[in-house]
């Protein structure tokens, strides 16, 4: 029997993906990377990478470049610190976000 | 009756150091869900603010019964009214922490609401039924820490065993009146650890 993969909200998911860019430090994560360590279809990675970039979340480190990267800014390790605080609280009460 | 008045008196101010915490395990929780959107840290929430809510409103009522002349009928409100106020927090802990593999479901919005209703019928005796749903919220908070083994898991489940200790030490006052501040500081105990818990969770990697 097939285990069920357990759900996991758009805010768990951006988080996925802001954590992949933040392991990769200064240099920056590639499409590819995002996608293997926040297990996505590359259609919801490029419609997330959109959706972080636009709320300044995560910047492209050459926009001009063929090979994209991503980094973190400023208000993304804020949120990702905020959500990692979000996540500690709800997972002592035993829920999922 | 100055020695009453005194256990009295640090009883309240237990109450309000807990109600304090559970005030801001409430705005926490609030936060957790506008940043989530997860429903049942919402409901979290309201159950943490139910709870503040009885413990302040027995508060002001017990020096209200204090300051003026002592009535049977303020001072029956007052603890009816906050023995209700508890349960219904215990009911929304065990709806908010059930343990689910699955995306939540859609609550039975009558049956929970028949539920909460149903608090309100109940007689004096409501000790009893605080430790009937307590100790759900316990098995819960137990099977929560036996799969995360997170410290954070820990605190809770602490937290939530000191507050079943407290009700059950408060059903036995009727035969050993001296259990009952020390089911206070049971109680302020078990609020202290969520407090811990918060201040840990809070803090930087």
């Amino acid at each position: 029997m097939s285990k069920k993969r357990p759900y996991r909200s758009k805010m768990r998911i951006l988080a996925d993906m802001m954590r992949a860019i933040q392991s990769e430090g200064e240099e920056g994560a590639g499409p590819t990377k995002i996608l293997y360590s926040a297990n996505l279809s590359h259609d919801r990675l490029t419609q997330y990478l959109d959706e972080l970039v636009e709320k300044e979340l995560i910047k492209e480190m050459d926009p001009e470049s063929n090979n994209r990267s991503y980094l973190l800014t400023e208000k993304g390790r804020e949120f990702l610190r905020e959500f990692v605080r979000m996540e500690r609280f709800s997972e002592a009460f035993g829920i999922e976000i | 009756m100055q020695a009453e008045l005194g256990i009295i008196r640090l009883d309240l101010l237990f109450e309000i150091i807990s109600g304090i915490i559970a005030l801001m395990v409430t705005y926490y929780a609030t936060k957790a869900y506008r940043l989530t959107g997860q429903k049942r840290l919402s409901d979290l929430s309201t159950g943490f603010l139910v709870l503040s809510a009885g413990m302040f409103g027995r508060v002001i009522g017990t020096w209200y019964f204090l300051a003026r002349e002592p009535s049977d009928v303020v001072f029956g409100i007052v603890t009816v009214a906050y023995g209700v106020s508890r349960i219904m927090a215990y009911i929304i802990f065990v709806i908010s922490t059930r343990p689910i593999h699955r995306e939540p479901q859609e609550y039975d919005n009558a049956g929970i609401s028949m539920l909460l209703m149903a608090t309100f019928l109940v007689d004096p005796a409501l000790e009893v039924i605080a430790i009937f749903f307590l100790v759900i919220v316990v098995l819960q908070a137990i099977l929560n820490y036996m799969t995360t083994r997170s410290k954070f898991a820990w605190y809770v489940l602490v937290g939530f065993v000191l507050l079943l200790v407290s009700h059950i030490m408060m059903a036995q006052v009727g035969v050993a009146p001296g259990l009952y501040l020390l089911s206070q500081g049971a109680q302020l105990l078990g609020f202290l650890s969520l407090l811990v818990m918060l201040y840990q969770a809070g803090r930087d990697i």
